[in-house]
C-alpha cells in the first residue's frame, strides 16, 4: 500500500466516523440497553428492581404463550411473503404488458401502501363485519366469522397484509422491468421464444436481486408485525393471532413487566438480525454470481 | 437597535412573571359525545380562582394508548400535567405505583359518600384518598320491547329465561336475520368484563378478599361453559367471539338482535331520530342464573387523580373536588352523554329531563360490583383474556382453562408479594 493510499483510507474513516457514532448512539445503546433490561427482573410500579440473569430467558423456553407467539410470527411472515412476492411480480408482469393507463394503474397500486396502518386497520375491520361486511355479502350473505374463529383469524390477518404491502413489491419489480432494454426482448422474440420462456429467462433471472431485496424489507416487517393484529383481533381469539411483538406490548406497557417485556423483544432483535444477516449473505452471494 | 429589542423582551419577560399566572394541566381522554362540557367547566374553575390557569390537553380515546402515555410519563419523570382523568380500573395500580397524590387532607369521607358505593372502593384503595369518581358506567341488559311484548314477556330475570325466550320469539318471528342475544367476547378487556359478569352471576368471584384468583374453580368453568353454550346453542350468533360493543351495539340498533349487553352510552343512539329501533328498546339488570342469584353488572368509568410531583397540589385538588362536584357533574350530564357518579344526580328534575332512563339506571348503578381492586388487575384481566377466549371457541374445555388461568396468576401473583 502507498502513502497515498494508507492516507486515502485514513480520511475515508474520517468520513465515515460520524456515520457509525450516529448508528451506535441510535442503534446499539438502546439495542445493549433492552438487552441489559431483559436480565432485570423490573417492575418498577411496584417497586421490584433486581438482576435476575437468564431467568427469563429460561421461563420463556417453558412458555407456551411465548412458543405460540413464535409458531403464529413464523407462519405469518413465510405465508404473507410469499403471497406478496408471486403477487408482486404478476402485477409488475401485467403492468409491463399493459398498453394504456398504466399511471392510473401505478398510482392505484400506490394507493394501499401509502395508507396509514390503522387506517387499512379499520377498514378490513369493517370488510370482515360478519353481517355488515362486504365479504360476506359477496360470498351470498353467510355470516362467516372471519376475525373470530381460530382458523380464519389468522388467514384473515394475512390476506389483509398481503393487500397492503404486494405494491410495495410489485413497484420494484416494475421499477426494474422498465430498465431491461427492449432490444433484449426483440432478440429474444427473433429467436422465436413465446412470452412465457421470455419470462423464465430473461425477466425473472434480472428481477431476482431486486426481489432479494423486497423479500429482506417485507420479511424484516412481517417478523415485527404488530398493528394489524392489534387494532383488529387483539392477538385472539386463544392468541392465535398474538405475534411475538404483540406479547412484547402486552408484557411491557399492558402488565408493566419491563424486564420479562426486554427479554421477549430481545428475542424479536434476535431474530430479526439473524434473518438479515442470512439475507445480506444470500444477496452476496446473488451479486458474486450476476 | 439590537440592544433596544433585548431589552424590550427583557421587559416583557418581567411583567409577564409579575402577573405569573399558574398553570394547572388537565389531562384527559376526548369527551365522546355530543357536545364537550369540560371546557366551559374549566373557564368556571377560573373565574372562582383568579391567577390560576386550567390548559386542558386530550389523549387519544384509546384507553390503551392512554394507559401507556401514563406509565412512560410516570415512569419517566417527565410528567407535564397536575390532575389526570383515570380509567377506574388504574387507581389502585398508580396509587401502589406512588404516581398519586393521596387527597385525605382535602377530601373526607363525607365528600366521597354521595357517590355510587362501587365508584368508592377503586377510589379509596389501601385506606387512602387516590382519586375521585367523576363517570360511571354499569353493564346492563338492552331488550326489544315491541318483541318482547308482542309474545306476552317481560325482560328476563335468569339466563335460562332469556334463552328460553329467545327461543320462542325467533320460532315465531320466522326471521333468519333475527338473532338472539349479542355481547362482547373478542380477546380484550370487553371480554374481561363480559366473562367476570357471568362468573358473578353463578356465584363466584375472579379474585377472593386474600387475593387467590378462581377462588371456586367449577363454578367459574360453569360460568364460561354457559357463555360457550349461548353460542353453541345459537341464542348467541358464533361471531360475538370477534365482537366489541361498537360492532354488537350497531347489529342491535339496526334491529337485528332481541337481547344486547352494553354499557349505558348506546340508549342515546338507539333513541336517536332515525334509528331502526327508536322507541322500542327498554333496559334491565343483566340476568341472574337460575337458582343461584340475581345478575349484577359489572362498573366502569372514570376518576379524576393528581400527579404526586405536582407543585400545586392544593390547586389541583381543588380543581378535582370541584369536577367532581354536584354542580359540575351536573353539567356533564345535562349537557353531555355522560354518566355523573353522584347517585343524587339521577333523580334531579333537570337531569331526568335530559335523560328520561336515568331513575332505572340508578337501580342499576347501585347495585352494580366494581372489577377486582387491586394494583395487579391489568396483569390479572390481560392473563385471563386468551383463556377466556379458548373457551368461547372452543378451543379448551372451561375446566382445562380455569386450571391454566390459576396455575399462571398464582404464578405472577406470588412472584410480586
Amino acid at each position: 500500500m502507498t502513502d497515498r493510499q494508507r492516507r486515502d483510507a485514513r480520511a475515508g474513516e474520517a468520513l465515515l466516523a460520524p456515520a457509525l457514532v450516529t448508528l451506535a448512539a441510535l442503534a446499539a445503546w438502546p439495542g445493549l440497553w433492552v438487552l441489559w433490561l431483559s436480565l432485570q427482573q423490573r417492575i418498577p410500579i411496584f417497586g421490584i428492581d433486581r438482576f435476575v440473569g437468564v431467568a427469563h430467558y429460561v421461563f420463556l423456553a417453558g412458555d407456551p404463550r411465548f412458543w405460540n407467539a413464535v409458531r403464529v410470527t413464523l407462519t405469518f411472515t413465510v405465508v404473507s411473503v410469499a403471497l406478496e412476492v408471486l403477487l408482486g411480480v404478476a402485477v409488475a408482469l401485467a403492468l409491463q404488458r399493459q398498453q394504456r393507463g398504466r399511471r392510473v394503474a401505478v398510482a392505484l397500486l400506490l394507493l394501499p401502501w401509502a395508507l396509514p396502518s390503522v387506517v387499512v386497520g379499520r377498514t378490513f375491520e369493517w370488510l370482515y363485519h360478519p353481517s355488515a361486511g362486504l365479504v360476506n355479502f359477496l360470498l351470498g350473505g353467510r355470516a362467516v366469522n372471519w376475525l373470530g374463529e381460530p382458523a380464519l383469524a389468522l388467514p384473515a390477518l394475512v390476506a389483509a397484509d398481503v393487500w397492503r404491502t404486494m405494491p410495495f413489491v410489485a413497484l420494484l419489480c416494475y421499477a426494474r422491468v422498465l430498465t431491461i432494454p427492449d432490444a433484449v426482448y426483440e432478440a429474444a422474440h427473433v429467436d422465436g421464444a413465446g412470452w412465457l420462456a421470455t419470462v423464465r429467462a430473461i425477466t425473472l433471472p434480472l428481477l431476482r436481486r431486486v426481489l432479494l431485496i423486497a423479500v429482506l424489507f417485507r420479511t424484516l416487517d412481517a417478523l415485527r408485525a404488530f398493528d394489524l393484529m392489534f387494532v383488529l383481533t387483539g392477538g385472539g381469539p386463544a392468541n392465535t393471532t398474538e405475534t411475538l411483538t404483540v406479547y412484547a406490548y402486552r408484557s411491557l406497557f399492558q402488565t408493566l413487566q419491563l424486564g420479562f417485556g426486554a427479554a421477549v423483544g430481545a428475542i424479536v432483535f434476535a431474530l430479526v438480525m439473524l434473518v438479515a444477516w442470512a439475507y445480506l449473505r444470500a444477496v452476496e452471494r446473488a451479486e458474486a454470481t450476476a | 437597535m439590537a440592544l433596544a429589542l433585548l431589552l424590550a423582551l427583557a421587559g416583557c419577560a418581567r411583567s409577564g412573571d409579575e402577573r405569573a399566572p399558574i398553570t394547572l394541566v388537565f389531562k384527559h381522554a376526548k369527551i365522546l359525545g355530543p357536545a364537550d362540557p369540560v371546557p366551559g367547566l374549566l373557564r368556571q374553575f377560573e373565574a372562582r380562582h383568579p391567577g390560576v390557569r386550567v390548559k386542558p390537553e386530550s389523549l387519544s380515546w384509546n384507553s390503551d394508548d392512554q394507559h401507556q402515555f401514563f406509565v412512560i410519563n410516570m415512569e419517566g419523570r417527565g410528567a407535564a400535567f397536575d390532575v389526570m382523568m383515570l380509567d377506574v380500573v388504574w387507581v389502585a395500580e398508580f396509587a401502589r405505583a406512588g404516581w398519586l397524590l393521596d387527597l385525605r387532607p382535602w377530601v373526607s369521607a363525607e365528600e366521597l359518600a354521595p357517590h355510587f358505593p362501587s365508584t368508592i372502593e377503586p377510589a379509596t384503595w389501601n385506606g387512602g384518598v387516590w382519586a375521585m369518581p367523576w363517570l360511571m358506567n354499569v353493564g346492563m341488559l338492552y331488550y326489544r320491547t315491541d318483541l318482547l311484548a308482542r309474545h306476552g314477556l317481560a325482560a328476563p330475570r335468569t339466563w335460562e329465561e332469556l334463552r328460553a325466550q329467545v327461543a320462542r320469539i325467533r320460532a315465531a318471528e320466522r326471521d333468519a336475520r333475527l338473532d338472539g342475544v349479542v355481547w362482547q367476547g373478542r380477546q380484550y378487556e370487553g371480554l374481561t368484563v363480559n366473562a367476570l359478569e357471568a362468573i358473578w352471576a353463578n356465584g363466584t368471584r375472579v379474585l377472593d378478599d386474600a387475593g387467590a384468583p378462581l377462588p371456586d374453580p367449577e363454578r367459574a368453568a360453569g360460568a364460561l361453559a354457559f357463555l360457550r353454550s349461548l353460542i353453541t346453542s345459537g341464542a348467541s350468533p358464533s361471531w360475538v367471539t370477534a365482537a366489541d360493543e361498537e360492532l354488537t351495539r350497531r347489529h342491535f340498533g339496526d334491529g337485528r338482535a332481541i337481547f344486547h349487553r352494553n354499557w349505558p352510552y348506546a340508549m342515546d343512539l338507539f333513541q336517536q331520530a332515525g334509528s331502526a329501533v327508536r322507541g322500542k328498546v327498554g333496559i334491565a339488570s343483566l340476568p341472574g342464573r337460575a337458582g343461584v342469584g340475581d345478575g349484577v353488572g359489572s362498573s366502569g368509568g372514570a376518576h379524576l387523580g393528581v400527579d404526586r410531583r405536582t407543585r400545586h397540589p392544593e390547586l389541583a385538588a381543588a380543581l378535582v373536588r370541584f369536577l367532581a362536584g354536584a354542580e359540575a357533574q351536573k353539567a356533564m350530564s345535562v349537557g353531555g352523554a355522560l354518566n355523573p357518579t353522584r347517585m343524587a344526580l339521577y333523580h334531579d328534575p333537570d337531569v331526568v329531563r335530559a335523560h328520561p332512563d336515568f331513575p332505572a339506571i340508578y337501580e342499576l348503578m347501585l347495585r352494580a360490583r366494581p372489577r377486582p381492586v387491586t394494583p395487579y388487575y391489568l396483569m390479572l384481566s390481560t392473563t385471563l383474556q386468551p383463556e377466556f377466549s379458548a373457551v368461547l371457541v372452543g378451543v379448551k374445555t372451561p375446566e382445562a382453562a380455569v386450571a391454566q388461568a390459576r396455575r399462571r396468576l398464582a404464578y405472577l401473583l406470588e412472584g410480586l408479594r
